[in-house]
């Protein structure tokens, strides 16, 4: 880059999904259009950049060099950021984020407390470059691995590279990449296969989606580098129906590469062949398991196999297959380019690296986070994601989505990491990190998986389609208030079963959020089932709100938004609450000033 | 290779599932969705053993689970017999009122919890997929597993009469749990809501199959077979039999 380039000014319009949503395609072109008709000398560059993480506070717009960072900006914003930050250089307040650890305004984005802890390796061009520019992506060390690969390393010293990274796939069960490369390099069975996982379902995870919108050609490169270690030619990137944003980024991304000859034959004249093509998911979320992500590729059912021979083996149309989802390719360029020792630095022992978390709930701060492996769960909630909202207790954490388990308040000091995570009965899954305060029940929150589940289920096996079922029926009985004690005994059962005998990782995994409740929140099943009481006031047939007289200040907020007119009171006198009317809604009960509402049990 | 399976020792060929080994010899791993002749499939989960492999134990379902030398296989400890149990259960309360799965249940003590037993549900299926399988196998592909989750069925496409139907009834001759409808009344056979004209045997005149069943077969294999029923078959066979013997001795 020129020094020219450099002092050149830059704004950048993040337009991922969540972005896009809040209106920034709109806002980016109102900034192309007002700058056309202005003279300021310098011609500012707009582009259009993938996600900056900060999801919640979007649309994002950078300005650089200045690095200034502004938030929630409309297009009612433009003018004046023409005017006051692009000519005449000064900050607008008010578009600045609000840091909520440390109670002010920040500049730029980076100095903030959620991006401090942070460390970018698989989202390091995310935000940064526009993802539909290959040149931009090659001013970023871009392709220089593939390079690295093609004309200084053997095929074997390829893997011998991410095996002593000791990397481990980002999709959920933490597989060595190196290990599993090695074994499909060992067989002599051509062709072979290289496949994206890009079929991120899980409720409330989205970093796979980011890679792919904002960094498309880093997944690329990586699977090209694979291709090139086990001798493949050919690769299949499996993107799900609704990442409509994300299927085109790549598929442009596919074409420049081929264009630029980082794909296609003989890539950069060094007599290799890969190329790649995107297959678009039919919509069901059992298609993340790699089996039935194969099926799905050959254009069949989507439903899993017994894996008792590995798809490193016989994988697609039962040939040779390396699989591994989106943010593990995005590690791989940087691995081969600063190496193995490079990588080790970061992260702990046998969980080296970074690993993204979608961090979403009740949480200040939501979006995307990038942190080494081992980083404490606490840091995670409270120091990057600022806390619980309203400042309410903090309850419990779900990570790895439906498959994942609740960690509770004593395991908050608990290491982020793949092997500390199952020890406890959750796991890292594909990185979804749903915190809930003590308005989140428990008991529902499983009902709320088995639900998900049972919809999602392929259905090939009994013990995954009528175990999950029967759950659901068990846990919405709980919820109703129909529950009996012998119920958590019946769960505890099945779940078992259903984790030992299911055919595949869904099965046997969905058990966990109703197994990790029951274990952690047991008085909380009790309540629901002996006491008829749901604290969390969210299972409405057993909950009911009174005022507690001696609390009521008899100030009428209550009286005046309740929806059903349940409410009476004279002003400055306590209130009650007339059961017959009441809808349950918790309006007062979030309002209130003086927390004087109550949840009481079933009335 | 050689295994072991419940304390005694096998011997097992390369490539065979743990299910055909123990067919092979006598051992029963009760099952619901393997038939011999057909691939495993892995769906009822009711062979599910404990494979003991070096220091590691898992558990697996025999059908689909090749055998390798050294293994220790077994059928009936108690945490098999809990987890069969378990899925009995399962299959029981969503087929309470078929016969053979109310027989199973029966078999290994299976008491349903009364509040979660639906008995007015009238469901048969249990959803094994050998219908689908035997479908394949002829080469009509009329059915097949559609949905997922617990709105998984096996039916034609949209549900209506498929072309691809020959009514041949494989499917309902598979069914462990008799769940496919085949209504042979009139001189008509009704299934998947198709009906066809049954033909009679050209010996005995009972009606056997359909038009269509037979010319499938006969345009498949290039034949042109007199129209005779499987009972007529057997006895023109036997009486061949007896001819050639008869000029023999």
């Amino acid at each position: 880059m020129s020094n020219d380039n450099e002092s050149r000014k830059k704004i950048l319009v993040c337009c991922g999904t969540g972005c896009i949503a809040n209106n920034s395609y709109d806002v980016y072109l109102k900034f192309k259009d007002k700058l056309k008709d202005t003279e300021i000398s310098v011609e500012p560059l707009i582009k259009a950049t993938g996600c900056n993480g900060l999801c919640e506070k979007g649309p994002v717009v950078k300005i650089m060099p200045d690095e200034i960072s502004y938030f929630k900006v409309s297009v009612n914003d433009v003018d004046e950021i023409v005017e006051k930050t692009i000519i005449n250089g000064e900050t607008i307040e008010k578009l600045l984020y609000f840091d909520t650890n440390e109670k002010k305004r920040i500049r730029f984005h980076k100095d903030a407390t959620f991006y401090k802890h942070q460390h970018k390796i698989a989202l390091r061009n995310i935000g940064e470059i526009d993802p539909l520019s290959i040149e931009d992506y090659t001013e970023r060390e871009g392709y220089e691995a593939l390079k690295k690969v093609l004309f200084q390393m053997k095929p074997e010293e390829v893997i011998k590279e991410i095996e002593l990274s000791e990397l481990r796939g980002r999709g959920g069960a933490g597989f060595p990449t190196g290990s599993k490369w090695r074994t499909c390099s060992r067989y002599d069975n051509f062709p072979k296969y290289v496949v994206c996982n890009g079929d991120e379902g899980d409720p409330g995870a989205f970093m796979d989606r980011s890679v792919m919108e904002g960094d498309p050609n880093t997944v690329i490169e990586g699977m090209v580098i694979c291709g090139y270690a086990i001798d493949s030619h050919r690769g299949f990137l499996y993107i799900r129906d609704e990442y409509e944003l994300a299927r085109k980024n790549m598929q442009m991304a596919i074409d420049n590469a081929r264009k630029n000859g980082y794909l296609g034959n003989n890539i950069l004249n060094s007599g290799f062949d890969f190329d790649l093509e995107i297959v678009r998911g039919g919509g069901a979320f059992v298609c993340g398991e790699s089996s039935a992500l194969m099926a799905s590729i050959e254009g069949n059912v989507g439903e899993p196999r017994a894996k008792y021979i590995r798809s490193v083996e016989k994988g697609l149309w039962n040939q040779p297959t390396v699989l591994n989802n989106v943010e593990t390719w995005a590690n791989i360029p940087p691995i081969i380019l600063h190496g193995s020792n490079w990588f080790k630095t970061i992260g702990i022992e046998k969980n080296s690296g970074t690993k993204v978390f979608s961090l979403v709930g009740k949480v200040k701060n939501t979006g995307l986070v990038e942190v080494p492996m081992g980083t404490k769960l606490s840091t995670l909630v409270f120091d990057i994601g600022g806390g619980i909202i309203k400042d309410r207790p903090f309850k419990a954490v779900q990570t790895g989505g439906p498959s994942g388990g609740c960690i509770p308040k004593e395991h908050l000091d608990i290491s982020l990491d793949f092997d500390s995570l199952s020890n406890i009965g959750s796991m890292m899954g594909s990185g979804g990190v749903i915190v809930m305060d003590d308005t989140t029940c428990m008991v529902d929150l499983a009902r709320y998986y088995m639900e998900f589940l049972s919809e999602e289920s392929c259905g090939k096996c009994t013990t995954c389609r009528e175990g999950i079922n029967t759950m659901l029926k068990i846990l919405t009985n709980i919820t109703e208030g129909k529950g009996e004690l012998d119920d958590l005994d019946l769960l505890i059962n099945l779940g078992e079963t259903i984790t030992d005998a299911s055919l595949c990782g869904l099965g046997k995994t969905a058990p966990n959020p109703v197994l990790t409740t029951i274990q952690y929140f047991k008085d909380e099943y009790i309540d629901h089932i002996v006491n008829k009481k749901c604290t969390a006031g969210v299972c409405k047939n057993l909950t009911s709100y009174y005022i507690e007289k001696d609390i009521c200040i008899g100030c009428g907020l209550c009286k005046r938004k309740c929806p059903a007119d349940a409410i009476q009171g004279t002003a400055k006198e306590p209130h009650f609450i007339n059961m017959e009317k009441c809808v349950k809604c918790g309006t007062c009960y979030n309002l209130c000033p003086t927390g004087a509402i109550k949840i009481g049990g079933a009335k | 290779m050689k295994l072991k399976i419940d304390g005694n020792y096998y011997e097992g060929n390369s490539g065979e599932t743990l299910m055909e080994l123990a067919k092979r010899n006598n051992i029963n791993i009760p099952n619901l969705c393997h038939k011999k002749g057909f691939e495993g499939q892995g769906r009822c989960r009711l062979c599910m053993v404990e494979v003991k492999e070096g220091k590691k134990t898992k558990i697996v379902s025999s059908c689909v689970f090749p055998i390798k030398d050294g293994i220790e296989v077994s059928t009936n400890s108690d945490n098999i017999l809990k987890m069969r149990k378990n899925i009995i259960l399962l299959l029981l309360l969503r087929t309470p009122n078929n016969d053979y799965v109310k027989a199973l249940a029966n078999e290994y003590n299976v008491v349903p919890p009364k509040r979660y037993l639906d008995i007015n549900l009238k469901e048969d299926c249990i959803l094994c997929g050998l219908c689908v399988k035997a479908c394949e196998m002829i080469g009509t592909n009329a059915i097949s597993l559609v949905n997922r989750g617990t709105t998984k069925k096996v039916s034609t496409p949209y549900d209506d009469a498929s072309k691809d139907c020959i009514g041949c009834g494989a499917c309902a001759d598979v069914c462990p749990t008799d769940a496919i409808s085949l209504k042979d009344e009139n001189g008509k056979r009704i299934i998947w809501n198709k009906t066809f004209d049954l033909v009679s045997c050209s010996r005995c005149g009972k009606h056997y199959t359909t038009k269509e069943a037979i010319n499938y077969v006969n345009d498949k294999f290039n034949l042109q077979e007199e129209t005779i029923c499987e009972d007529c078959k057997r006895k023109l066979i036997g009486e061949k039999f007896k001819e050639s013997y008869q000029n023999i001795y």
